[in-house]
């Protein structure tokens, strides 16, 4: 078995934690691994609202989480101007909220709360909350604007890992953990599996770094330690299109499904919360129940909604932390959770990043450095509130797609939006490269090779979370076989297409299922003819 | 809880099964254009987002609806092109663009000056001017204005007549009948006496908008829209119903007055029919009678313009056209003549215009009928220039071929 | 309006028995919603005579004493299609022959009756390629005849995908989808 003994710090988990982990350690100038079992952004990185708090929601409640959503908020618009979108939200108050308590007495307490904690909260009347959201429940009685927005978490996951690789570290995606290498008290490294080669290897470091999410738990428990986690699942609808243009939530208590996030082409309505065994973190289904549910609250947000057709549904689980204080373990934090286990349980060179939120993963990052700094004895300022991602240098849609000579396409324009000011490295010179893979969504040839050759896609899901082909109104059906074909030539082995489409088909397959009638259901019926009975349409030319 | 999945515009419908792509006769015939699923829906969902996704090539589109007749999933394609056309495309429209819609006041003035219109028009070098200064190609025949206008010859001749009839009906009678084919618009008169109707004209009648609509004119295509509406109610009111002839015109005043003026004609609707339609139902009912001339033969082709095609009501023109005696009636394929309106008027556009014509001209001549039957203003104009086939409205076959003489004694009350 | 056979949609099933039934002397008018993803061309019915309302759309009918008399459609307003036999060819959910809510699968012109599971749990299979249950529901008939709350409507005659079992997305499913339509119109020639 291979041993290599070249880092100074190793991180576990490819979500935004360890991947903002391993960006802030490598521009500190440490020598670092990621290693991640599938890919990037796959557990609740990816399954989430992509709200871009502006810690409203915490206020009344949890003043620090308020404040470091808000402070996050901020650094993030500056840093990550590509993957953010600043909508701006709204709370609103509806008249069912009065009688359980929640008038606009609350929206007073609320808004004072807001703006102690530094967040720029103002009431509104409700005309001019329709005005600002014409899909807003038309009989809401007060509204709060707040500088909410939404952030496309594949992207910001991505751009870290590609600025951690710019500044030197090694990323192993499709890499699992199996066991930490251990010596008396002390962690020295990491036995690992690579899943596609199934081939076993060895890598060592002063420090490791647990940030794995819900599965950190486990992680944890090989090291002989235990953290009290508390696996909370959030499902989650997709909607066809945008219905909104501003982040609804509603202005009481906060509860199941009263966030309503545009994002992209389409509208995210979540969450629910509800607590599930570890085994089934792997794989969640959305439930029945949690779908009528998620379109209740969803209406009465946005009535709209009713007849809006749901392209699908996702659900994900939240790495809550029971407090280490409290030893029934009831008492959640939301708040991050940043464990030296050599203070805390006796166990040199690990160190345990969790809890938390996405907003806050930079921060998090950021303690966690501090953390393996000081354990490796280097003297190293954060600089990651300041520097921005790449693509985001100059991240704009607007300012990116001026780049283009001539008459730019939507596939230019798409990608702009996506890879912002890296999209001059797309080649788009030939007529094949410039035509669209996926119409949905705007995906050309080109920026699909340009996603295998850079940004370490092995799969459709891959690909999917890199460029969103696929993820539109028909789900894949059209461009499955395409981007398959696309992808498989440009991997070097023409002969994986068909099992690319067939994992990437079963996965769609799954989201839809959980939303399965109306206008989803013809889409699944079509989806079934044209890969089960015939093909209408040539599917050989891309 | 959840019914249906349904927005507002039904855009989201789409379930890219692609089938309108197969009948756009654009996409086929001109590379620059996306086609109609992504600069509809697909597009939609983008402009949404962010105004940036408008793309420039939406101008291709010759809003036939080919599109929403072949869609299964009921959405509304073109009129999402030219919603976002109208939300999106701030150019203002060129003076070419302008001159070739304003169908009404355009018409005045080339009427009183018919004869030097008609013959400058004719001319080469006068086309090449027109080819090379405003873009209206040279190959184009442009329509001949005619020296006296319809509503002129009606109110000289016969007005005075219409209310020695019992049952009245009011006559939308459009741009191209009024200025440049009255004699259309006196077939229509002679048909309906027959029948025993009344015919009336209504005050105030503007041009159904739908040129402007085409080349961008909304607030001048809107207020004219109003127009119409407040003309159709008055009428309405005194007891006529609107019997029209323009398939285009028709299509206009039905679905795009409340789909893309936001012009609103619910209550107005019901009460408005095409000639074929209005005629079938009343000989169907045995409301009226017609006597046909003895003797009178005809080998015709019905083709079915786009317009007429998205309205579904083609059906009482071949209906009513196959209960003349001697009518022998073939349907051609359905497909575009290529003209769209303005469109094939347009320097950019000719060749394509004449490219998608191909097919249905192909068809003609291998019919080879006397006449092509067709309601079409504009159709008319391409297939004579294309095929020299002549064409006829089905109102001036009927005026041809019914004994008017003994339809009005039997229907007299 | 009178034919002798309305056929409602124009894919594989409504186009073959149309063009079949109207080459053998009956009328017949296609009310055809859309293209069909069956491109059959529809120009041998034109060809043949047949009346095509494409692009029209039936939205109900009269049925009484389990006979249908006549349907509307969209576009043509007060003026009904009266026929002998109707042909229902309309297909699954694409085509909106059957309609699914989030608990049940309806047929939404004359609310026939339709077989299937109440349990959307059951609808689907977990994997993609596997065959999937919903696709197997559709109306019921009894000798070719359309039931409605369990009473036969004689003159109605589902053919293709709309019935149950039948699916475009199974194997050899055009040979089923040809035969249900040549049962509809060997008994609608038997009648007149």
């Amino acid at each position: 078995m291979p041993v290599k003994n070249d880092f100074d710090v190793i991180i576990i988990g490819g979500g935004i934690t360890g991947a903002g982990t391993a960006r802030d350690c490598a521009m500190r100038g440490l020598k670092v691994l990621l290693i991640e079992r599938h890919d990037i952004a796959t557990g609740a990185t990816g399954r989430n609202h992509g709200l871009l708090h502006s810690g409203a929601r915490y206020a009344v409640k949890d003043s620090e989480s308020a404040e470091e959503c808000i402070r996050e908020n901020k650094i993030l618009r500056s840093i990550a101007s590509n993957c953010v979108e600043d909508t701006g939200g709204l709370f609103i108050t509806l008249p069912e909220d009065e009688d359980a308590g929640f008038g606009l007495d609350y929206q007073k307490t609320f808004i004072e709360a807001c703006q102690k904690a530094g967040i720029d909260a103002k009431a509104i009347s409700p005309s001019e909350a329709r005005e600002m959201e014409p899909s807003v429940n038309p009989s809401l009685i007060g509204a709060v604007v707040v500088p909410d927005g939404s952030v496309d978490p594949f992207r910001l996951c991505s751009a870290n890992v590609t600025d951690a690789a710019m500044h030197g570290a090694k990323v192993l995606v499709y890499t699992q953990f199996l066991d930490f290498i251990r010596e008396g008290d002390t962690i020295l490294g990491v036995k690992v599996l690579d899943t596609r080669t199934g081939q076993e290897a060895e890598y060592r470091a002063p420090v490791t770094v647990n940030a794995a999410g819900i599965w950190g738990h486990g992680v944890a428990e090989k090291a002989g330690v235990h953290i009290g986690m508390y696996p909370a699942k959030g499902a989650l609808l997709v909607f066809g299109h945008r219905v909104n243009n501003v982040v609804i939530n509603r202005c009481r208590k906060s509860a199941d499904g009263d966030i309503l996030v545009p994002g992209d082409s389409v509208t995210v309505i979540g969450t629910t919360s509800t607590k599930v065994p570890f085994e089934e973190c792997d794989n969640m289904e959305v439930t029945p129940e949690e779908v009528s549910l998620l379109l209740r609250e969803g209406c009465a947000l946005c009535p709209a909604l009713a007849s809006t057709r749901i392209l699908r549904a996702y659900a994900g689980v939240r790495p809550l932390v029971a407090d280490d204080s409290d030893p029934t373990g009831r008492s959640i934090s939301r708040g991050i959770v940043c464990l030296d286990h050599e203070s805390r349980d006796g166990v040199k060179g690990l160190v345990s990043i969790t809890g938390g939120k996405l907003m806050t993963y930079r921060l998090m990052a950021e303690l966690a450095t501090d953390a393996v700094c000081r354990k490796l004895g280097v003297n190293q300022v954060c600089t990651t509130a300041e520097t921005p991602l790449p693509g985001s240098v100059d991240g704009r849609i607007e300012t990116v797609s001026k780049r283009f000579e001539g008459k730019v396409s939507l596939g230019q324009k798409g990608a702009a939006g996506r890879q912002g000011d890296l999209v001059g490295k797309i080649n788009f010179t030939t007529a094949e490269d410039k035509k669209l893979v996926c119409e949905c969504e705007n995906v050309t040839l080109a920026e699909i090779k340009y996603a295998v050759a850079e940004l370490g896609v092995r799969t459709l899901e891959d690909l999917r979370r890199r460029t969103r082909v696929g993820m539109g109104t028909c789900q894949g059906t059209l461009c499955i076989r395409k981007a398959a074909k696309a992808l498989a030539i440009a991997l070097g082995d023409p002969s994986l297409e068909g099992k690319l489409a067939a994992d990437y088909l079963d996965e769609r397959w799954k989201g839809m299922r959980a939303v399965g009638w109306g206008d989803t259901l013809r889409e699944m019926e079509f989806m079934q003819r044209v890969y089960k009975f015939q093909k209408p349409y040539s599917y050989d030319e891309i | 809880m959840q019914e249906k999945n349904i927005s507002a515009n039904n855009f989201e419908q789409c379930q890219k099964c692609s089938l309108c792509e197969t009948v756009c006769p654009v996409m086929a015939n001109n590379p620059d254009y996306g086609g109609p699923k992504r600069s509809g829906p697909d597009g939609e969902r983008y402009r949404l987002k962010n105004g940036i996704f408008f793309d420039d090539s939406l101008k291709y589109c010759l809003n036939c609806k080919r599109c929403e007749v072949a869609c299964p999933s009921g959405v509304r394609i073109a009129d999402l092109i030219q919603q976002a056309r109208i939300d999106f495309n701030k150019k203002s429209p060129k003076l070419r663009d302008m001159m070739l819609a304003s169908t009404d006041q355009m018409g005045p003035l080339a009427s009183t000056f018919a004869p030097i219109v008609n013959f400058s028009l004719g001319l080469g070098p006068v086309k090449s001017v027109l080819d090379a200064t405003i873009g209206i190609d040279r190959h184009r025949t442009m329509p001949k204005y005619a020296s006296k206008t319809f509503v002129h010859w009606f109110k000289k001749n016969a007005a005075a007549a219409q209310d020695g009839f019992k049952k009245h009906i009011s006559y939308f009678h459009g741009c191209y009948a009024n200025y440049n084919y009255p004699q259309l618009a006196k077939d229509f008169v002679a048909v309906m006496n027959a029948f025993g109707y009344g015919v009336h004209l209504m005050d105030g009648e503007r041009c159904c908008g739908v040129a402007k609509i085409a080349n961008g004119m909304i607030p001048a295509a809107t207020r004219d829209a109003k127009i119409n509406m407040g003309a159709f109610r008055k009428s309405i009111a005194e007891g006529r119903d609107i019997v029209t002839v323009s398939t285009t015109c028709t299509m206009t005043l039905l679905e795009e007055y409340p789909e893309l003026l936001k012009v609103d004609n619910d209550d107005v609707k019901n009460h408005v029919s095409l000639v074929e339609q209005f005629l079938y139902k009343a000989i169907a009912s045995g409301e009226v009678k017609p006597v046909w001339k003895e003797g009178w033969k005809a080998r015709a082709a019905y083709h079915c313009p786009c317009h007429q095609e998205r309205l579904g009501l083609g059906i009482f023109t071949t209906e009513l056209l196959k209960m003349i005696p001697g009518m022998e009636l073939t349907e051609l394929e359905s497909n575009c003549c290529g003209i769209a309106g303005t469109y094939g008027f347009k320097k950019e556009n000719y060749a394509v215009s004449q490219k998608i014509g191909k097919p249905l001209f192909d068809d003609i001549k291998a019919a080879a009928p006397e006449f092509v039957a067709c309601e079409c203003e504009t159709c008319k104009w391409q297939i004579e220039m294309s095929t020299g086939v002549p064409v006829k409205n089905p109102v001036s076959i009927l005026a041809e071929a019914l004994d008017l003489e003994k339809t009005s004694e039997l229907n007299r009350p | 309006m009178r034919f002798d056979v309305v056929i409602i949609g124009g894919g594989l099933a409504g186009m073959t028995a149309a063009t079949e039934l109207q080459r053998s002397g009956l009328r017949c008018a296609v009310v055809a919603e859309g293209l069909s993803l069956n491109n059959v061309s529809r120009k041998e019915f034109k060809a043949a005579g047949g009346t095509l309302l494409q692009g029209d759309k039936v939205t109900g009918g009269v049925i009484k004493d389990g006979r249908l008399l006549c349907v509307n459609t969209q576009k043509l307003g007060d003026v009904v299609l009266e026929a002998d036999s109707f042909i229902l060819a309309t297909g699954k959910y694409f085509s909106r022959g059957l309609v699914a809510d989030m608990d049940k699968v309806y047929e939404p012109l004359f609310g026939l009756d339709v077989d299937y599971d109440p349990d959307r749990s059951t609808w689907f299979d977990r994997s993609f390629a596997a065959p999937q249950k919903f696709l197997e529901f559709g109306v019921n008939t009894q000798d070719g005849a359309a039931l409605k709350d369990g009473e036969p409507i004689v003159n109605l005659y589902p053919v293709g995908e709309v019935l149950k079992g039948i699916s475009s997305a199974g194997s050899d499913a055009s040979r089923a989808i040809l035969d249900s339509a040549e049962a509809a119109v060997q008994a609608i020639k038997g009648r007149n």
